[in-house]
């Protein structure tokens, strides 16, 4: 696969200590390349170095065949990015909005597609400021996507939606994947982690503390655990085995036996729990 | 073609929030208070009108305008699109000196002080362009409108007292330095107008630049972390 983002023994800091430090990865052509980590990990100054506002940096950061340092005029044409927090004109309509940001750039997607992508077409010629936050973050989303760019950068993509909008904006995500296009999420969310990235890398202090997909993240750290509860003198107990060793669990086989079980589930650790094991940190 | 989409933006957007409505007001405010002077006072009392409101209403409103793209976190988006700072700053001068331009030649043209349209007209454009760029150097380091109202009054006093002082006539060539002084002697098409022009242009270019890097650094520092 063609890589789309390259970056080799990046290094980056506002003052002397170090904020990024050593930081190497790629990421391939029509991949979804997740980055999770605490407030102030340096998630965001590693976006604002890939998005080319940053350019004093070390090492070699190549974005869609171009360094960023000394990227070309047209580098922007080419990425499209979703802030974490609504980024519009609040006095101008939705439309007005849409109008106004691909008026910027060469290429523009259909308007009124986007719109109703995201369920926002009969609500077009509304004023930004008259939207609700689910709103807004949905016309935030198709506002990345109007230059139809390479890559993107998606900050929180799904945060402040409800089940249902969340469900329809995480499948135009994997829509636009499967237009071969390169995806950076930057999360807190380990379930949108989970099910979108081929590979996540934890960020911890301006380092990369682990990358690898997430499957194996969770599998590397611990197996799959069963848990069951059933009554013991009147009370409940709870008992829990490792999956591979249900077999040698003498007590949950005559509890099974003897058809006692209260409940029983299997669990397996989440990408959360890897991360507070590897990093130490939680991720809120 | 990325100036011209930023300018109509920056237009829709001062239209939007209410600058043209404003400024109708103030037009017909200023006129009527012309109106009611003596024939004698209204020559000076309109070069002062125009130069201390439209010709630096940029001085005034640019923090208004940074403050709410930064509020609503426009500049956000605008720092990762194609267009260059010198465009977005360009665009902000420009289009606010619409609106200095029509309102001070209508004062202008009430008050009789039209003596050289076109010499009133480039000192209108590139007055508006230079005090929007001061606007814009202290908007872009700011995060409240107080902080841009305190920032802004020593800039108000040397941008106002030479030129007053000028208008009520104290004449000495070196005042020729000042950039209000220069558009004042534009505005009345005055004996030293090409100098003034001259040392206008050595004003707003700089000026412009410096906005520009001020810009520069404001799109830098966008999110992340504060130190």
């Amino acid at each position: 696969m063609n890589e789309m983002i390259n970056v080799a023994d990046l290094s980056f800091s506002y003052t002397r200590k170090p904020f990024i430090d050593g930081v190497s990865f790629d990421v391939a052509g029509g991949e979804i390349f997740g980055f999770l980590g605490p407030s102030g990990a340096g998630k965001t100054t590693l976006q604002k170095i890939l998005t080319g506002l940053i350019k004093k940096y070390k090492g070699n950061v190549r974005v869609n065949g171009q360094e960023v340092c000394r990227h070309e005029r047209n580098f922007h044409e080419n990425i499209g990015v979703c802030f974490e927090f609504p980024s519009l004109y609040e006095k101008l309509t939705a439309r007005e909005n849409l109008r106004f940001f691909g008026s910027l750039y060469k290429k523009q997607r259909n308007i009124e597609e986007l719109l109703e992508s995201v369920g926002l077409q009969s609500e077009a010629d509304k004023r930004v400021s008259d939207y609700s936050k689910g709103m807004k973050t949905r016309l935030n989303f198709i506002k990345a996507l109007l230059h139809d760019p390479a890559v993107l950068f998606l900050d929180e993509p799904t945060s402040g939606l409800d089940p249902s909008n969340a469900r329809n904006l995480k499948d135009l995500i994997l829509a636009e994947k499967a237009k071969d296009k390169t995806i950076i999420l930057t999360t807190h969310n380990m379930y949108d982690a989970t099910e979108l990235c081929a590979r996540v890398a934890f960020i911890v202090d301006g380092r990369i503390s682990a990358l690898d997909t997430p499957r194996n993240l969770i599998m590397s750290k611990g197996a799959m655990t069963v848990e069951y509860v059933y009554m013991k003198e009147g009370k409940e107990v709870t008992g829990r085995t490792a999956l591979n060793q249900t077999g040698d669990d003498t007590l949950l086989q005559s509890l099974i036996a003897e058809n006692r079980l209260l409940s029983i589930h299997s669990s397996e650790p989440t990408l959360n729990d890897i991360f507070v094991e590897i990093t130490g940190r939680r991720l809120r | 073609m990325k100036l011209a989409a930023l300018i109509r933006g920056d237009l829709r957007f001062q239209f939007k929030y209410g600058f043209y409505f404003l400024y109708l007001f103030f037009t017909l405010f200023y006129i009527g208070l012309l109106a009611a002077f003596p024939q004698s006072w209204r020559q000076k009392a309109a070069l002062l009108m125009v130069y201390s409101d439209p010709a630096s209403l940029g001085l005034f409103f640019m923090g208004g305008i940074v403050l709410y793209e930064k509020s609503e976190r426009v500049l956000d988006s605008l720092a990762v699109s194609p267009i260059r700072t010198r465009d977005y700053v360009f665009s902000k001068l420009l289009s606010l000196s619409v609106i200095s331009s029509a309102v001070s030649l209508a004062i202008g043209a009430f008050g009789n002080i039209l003596s050289s349209p076109p010499s009133f007209f480039v000192a209108i454009v590139m007055g508006s362009c230079l005090f929007s760029a001061f606007g814009l150097i202290v908007a872009a380091r700011i995060k409240t409108l107080n902080e841009f109202l305190i920032l802004t009054v020593p800039l108000q006093i040397f941008i106002n007292i030479p030129a007053i002082w000028y208008i009520f006539g104290a004449r000495p060539l070196w005042l020729l330095l000042h950039p209000g002084v220069c558009m004042i002697e534009l505005f009345t098409a005055g004996p030293y107008s090409l100098i003034a022009l001259l040392v206008l242009t050595g004003w707003t270019i700089p000026l412009f630049i410096l906005a520009t890097r001020a810009m520069d650094k404001a799109f830098e520092t966008l999110g992340g972390v504060k130190l």
